[in-house]
């Protein structure tokens, strides 16, 4: 995950609960589903989203979020 | 950023027994002893085994498999289990999808503007006096009347509901005998008090919680009497303490740490991020219980089927093995992973809701009251188990520190 390149964004439905702090925290990435579960807005993000991104990828209690380099896609 | 210090007594120094009254207006030490000298094990002798590491306790929560929720009737004068919180996966599934639309973020949402005039109601009742019991002036009826308003109660049956949640919690009793009679008795007026309400409604539906209740198809049916009842006995018990503590030991927090207070008061936009560290620092319902259903090594320690387990969430919460400086309150901590309202898939339904509430109640009590204190020499009063400040005594105005 280094610097400024474009971040691919997944989400593990499977570990996903609802504890909703992906979709407060990062908006732009993040939506809500019926359930009150994360869903991926945006599964490839630039440089100025990648913060949000890793905002709530890092405040996820179920880890459901992985972030990875997207450069090479 | 400084370290924790309050003017409310310690309990012994060397204890790691957390369940003691006199650790719970500061558990954070006992957890850390917990967890260093016995991370699985007994806090008191002949108690449940403890678990108290935060990833050894997200585990348990994450394996329900080995590590049940599902209860035995009776211990809070239920007769039945209570839903969905004495229920695995995959059955306890079925009622999270039909109850989590309801309590979903988006629709909590919509319900902020009538809790934001009931705390205003509250607060306008106290703010021009020179302080206020807070417990009682606000903590203890203000996710109460949210709570009758959600499910379509009558607001006038406030009193009568708020005994008897206590006479389950707190049942006034000199022997532990008398505490299971008023428990059984205040269980079956929960029941019949819901019954008949449940019998009015189903004559004429409305639009509220409880009408959807009797009506909706869950997992391809219409639930039975019997299964409204035990979700509703639940969310009496589940949704109004919790609230209450939580709000109590916020409020107490701010009102010892002016400065604190203060980074609220120059930056609003901090409040969600600090609601976030109050509810790790303070973990306001301190543990659950699970049962393992096979054989199980924990840190060494082997947990047999059948065996009862306290998960620490209070302890796992401040584990500095997940939290950088976990012993320092932080309002802009990231990452900040906390468990207070558990995880897995017993996730507290009403985590959305209460995060609205606290934040509107802050919000709105701020705006009145931005200047308090605890009162000169007096204490705030602390109960175990679930954190209530039963006793927390304010006073209002500038240059309290
Ligand atoms: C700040 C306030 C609250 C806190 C700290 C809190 C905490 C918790 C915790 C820790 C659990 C997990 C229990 C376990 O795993 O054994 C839980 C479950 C639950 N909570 Fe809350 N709670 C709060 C407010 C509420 C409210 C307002 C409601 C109202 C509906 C509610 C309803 C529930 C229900 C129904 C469950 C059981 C979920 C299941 O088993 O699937 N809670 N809560
Ligand atoms: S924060 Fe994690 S568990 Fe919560 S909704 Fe988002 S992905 Fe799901």
């Amino acid at each position: 995950m280094s610097g400024g390149g474009k971040l691919k964004v997944e989400h593990d439905s499977n570990a996903c609960v609802g504890h909703g702090r992906c979709y407060v925290l990062a908006p732009d990435v993040f939506d809500e589903d019926e359930r009150g579960h994360g869903v991926v807005k945006q599964a490839s993000v630039h440089a100025e989203l990648a913060k949000q991104a890793r905002l709530a990828a890092e405040n996820c209690p179920e880890d459901a979020i992985t972030l990875r380099s997207d450069d090479d896609a | 950023m400084s370290s924790h210090t309050d003017n409310t007594p310690e309990s012994d120094s060397e204890s790691i027994n957390f369940f003691d009254p006199a650790a719970a207006a500061h558990p954070q030490p006992v957890f850390e002893r917990l967890r260093k000298q016995c991370p699985v094990g007994n806090a008191v002798p002949g108690g449940a085994v403890c678990i108290s590491r935060y990833d050894d306790v997200l585990f348990a929560l994450r394996h329900p498999e080995i590590f049940s929720a599902v209860m035995p009737a009776g211990l809070i004068g239920n007769v039945r289990p209570l839903i969905p919180l004495h229920v695995d996966p995959p059955e306890q599934v079925k009622y999270r999808k039909f109850l989590d639309p309801l309590f979903s973020n988006k629709n909590v949402l919509k319900m902020e503007k009538d809790v934001r005039e009931i705390a205003s109601n509250l607060v306008s009742r106290f703010a021009d006096e020179d302080g206020c019991e807070f417990n009682s002036a606000f903590a203890i009826p203000y996710p109460s009347t949210v709570f009758l308003r959600l499910m379509g109660l009558p607001e006038d049956d406030l009193e009568y509901f708020l005994g008897l949640k206590n006479a389950i919690i707190r049942p006034e009793a000199d022997s532990p005998q008398q505490e299971v009679k008023i428990r059984n008795e205040t269980g079956q007026e929960i029941y019949a008090y819901f019954d008949k309400f449940l019998d009015k409604l189903e004559k004429s539906p409305r639009d509220d919680l409880l009408s959807l209740f009797i009506t909706a198809e869950v997992g391809g049916e219409r639930m039975s009497r019997e299964e409204v009842l035990d979700i509703c006995y639940l969310f009496l018990l589940g949704g109004l303490d919790t609230v209450t503590s939580t709000l109590g030991c916020m409020v107490s927090y701010l009102a010892q740490h002016a400065d604190r207070r203060q980074s609220l008061l120059d930056d609003p936009a901090l409040l969600e991020s600090a609601i976030e560290e109050m509810l790790r620092w303070e973990t306001p319902v301190v543990q659950v219980v699970r049962t393992l259903t096979q054989d199980h090594t924990m840190g060494g320690v082997e947990l047999k089927k059948g065996d009862a387990v306290t998960l620490v969430l209070g302890s796992a919460n401040t584990d500095d093995e997940q939290f950088a400086n976990a012993q320092e309150v932080n309002f802009e901590r990231t990452p900040n992973k906390h468990i207070a309202f558990g995880g897995g898939p017993h996730r507290c339904l009403g985590s959305h809701l209460s995060r609205m509430e606290l934040r509107v109640a802050l919000e709105e009590f701020h705006k009145r009251v931005p200047e308090y204190a605890i009162k000169q020499g007096e204490t705030p009063v602390y109960s175990h188990a679930i954190r209530e400040v039963t006793y927390l005594p304010l006073q209002f105005g500038e240059g309290q520190k």
